[in-house]
C-alpha cells in the first residue's frame, strides 16, 4: 500500500527514573489501564499520528524505562533518534541537576543535529516544588533548547511539546532539504534516501 | 468465550457472524477501528485487510479481576485486521519482546494486547476484531 503519511520521526524519552517520562506517552495517565500481563512484559515504544501545517506525521517514541543509568544508554538506542524529550520532575532537584549529564550523555552518543526540548513535568504538584520555572527556563536557554513545563496526570502542554518538538524536526529537515538542492552543498539528500549510501542522514555532519 | 472450542475450528472456517458489515467488498476495515476502552484511533477506514488465523492473545483483564474469576488466562481469536506496515496504524504500541513475539497495545490508554507482531514475519500486524471496536 502506497505510504499515507509524510513524515516518520523518531523521538526519545530521556531523564531520571520517576520522572514521569511514561506518562507523557498516554493521553489519560489517570485512566491508563496497566493490565497485568502488559505492566509485566513493558512497553518497547509508540506509533502516534499528527498533523502538522497539513502534513501527516508520524512519531515512533521510544520510552528509556527501566535503563535509565548513563552507562546503559549508548549509541544503540540513539540510532536514528531525531528528537529527544529531556525530561525532569520539577518536585525533584537531582532530576533537574541531571539533566546536565543526558545532554552530556546525548553529545557523546546522539546525532549532533537532533533536537533537543527539557521538560519540567509533573506542574501540576506546585506545592511540592523544588525547581524553579525560572531556573528550567535558564537551563534551556544556556543549552540553547526549546522549554516547557508539562503534567501528564492533568494533561498540561504534554500534546504542544510533542508538536513542538516534531515542528522543530520538519523545519530542520526542510531547511536541509533546501540547502542540499543549491549547487556546492553536500549532494543530494531526500529523506526517502536516508538510508542508502550514507548510514545516517543524521549523522553527515558528525563524521 | 470458548476460546478451546475456537482453537479447533477448521482454517477454513466461514467469517464469523458480524464480520460482514466491518469488511468491505474489497476485504478492507470499512470502519474506523478504535480502542474499545478509550477510543483512541488504531486504524483508519480502509487501512488494513481482513484475515483469518488463529492467534493467542493474553487476557486483558487486570489482575484483582483474573484472580476473582476462573476464567482462562487468554483467548484463541480468529477474526483481525492485518497491516504490513507499523505506520499504517494511527496510534498503537508495542509491548517489548516476548520470544519472537510483540504485543499490541493501546496508544493511549495502554490496555492490552489487542493485537499480535512476530519478528520472524515484519509485514504481518495483527489487530483481533475482538478487542477493538468499529465506528
Amino acid at each position: 500500500m502506497a505510504k499515507t503519511y509524510d513524515y516518520l520521526f523518531k523521538l526519545l524519552l530521556i531523564g531520571d527514573s520517576g520522572v514521569g517520562k511514561t506518562c507523557l506517552l498516554f493521553r489519560f495517565s489517570e485512566d491508563a489501564f496497566n493490565t497485568t500481563f502488559i505492566s509485566t512484559i513493558g512497553i518497547d515504544f509508540k506509533i502516534r499520528t499528527i498533523e502538522l501545517d497539513g502534513k501527516k506525521i508520524k512519531l515512533q517514541i521510544w520510552d528509556t524505562a527501566g535503563q535509565e543509568r548513563f552507562r546503559t544508554i549508548t549509541t544503540a538506542y540513539y540510532r536514528g533518534a531525531m528528537g529527544i524529550m529531556l525530561v525532569y520532575d520539577i518536585t525533584n532537584d537531582k532530576s533537574f541537576d541531571n539533566i546536565k549529564n543526558w545532554i552530556r550523555n546525548i553529545e557523546e552518543h546522539a546525532s549532533s543535529d537532533v533536537e533537543r526540548m527539557i521538560l519540567g513535568n509533573k506542574c501540576d504538584m506546585n506545592e511540592k516544588r523544588q525547581v524553579s520555572k525560572e531556573k528550567g527556563e535558564k537551563l534551556a536557554i544556556d543549552y540553547g533548547i526549546k522549554f516547557l513545563e508539562t503534567s501528564a496526570k492533568s494533561s498540561i502542554n504534554v500534546e504542544e511539546a510533542f508538536f513542538t518538538l516534531a515542528r522543530d524536526i520538519m523545519t530542520k529537515l526542510n531547511r536541509k532539504m533546501n540547502d542540499n538542492s543549491s549547487p556546492g552543498a553536500g549532494g543530494p539528500v531526500k529523506i526517502t534516501e536516508n538510508r542508502s549510501k550514507k548510514s545516517s542522514f543524521f549523522r553527515c555532519t558528525l563524521l | 468465550m470458548a476460546a478451546s472450542c475456537a482453537e479447533m475450528e477448521p482454517a477454513a472456517a466461514p467469517r464469523s457472524p458480524g464480520t460482514g458489515e466491518l469488511v468491505c467488498a474489497r476485504g478492507r476495515n470499512r470502519k474506523a477501528v478504535l480502542c474499545q476502552r478509550c477510543g483512541s484511533r488504531v486504524l483508519l477506514p480502509g487501512a488494513a485487510t481482513f484475515a483469518r488465523r488463529e492467534l493467542f492473545l493474553p487476557s486483558m483483564k487486570k489482575k484483582t479481576a483474573l484472580l476473582a474469576s476462573s476464567s482462562p488466562d487468554g483467548d484463541v481469536l480468529q477474526d483481525h485486521w492485518l497491516v504490513d506496515d507499523m505506520f499504517s496504524f494511527e496510534n498503537i504500541g508495542f509491548t517489548k519482546d516476548v520470544g519472537n513475539i510483540k504485543f499490541l497495545i493501546c496508544a493511549d490508554c495502554e490496555v492490552g494486547p489487542i493485537g499480535w507482531h512476530c519478528l520472524d514475519d515484519k509485514k504481518s500486524f495483527y489487530i483481533a476484531l475482538d478487542r477493538v471496536s468499529h465506528e
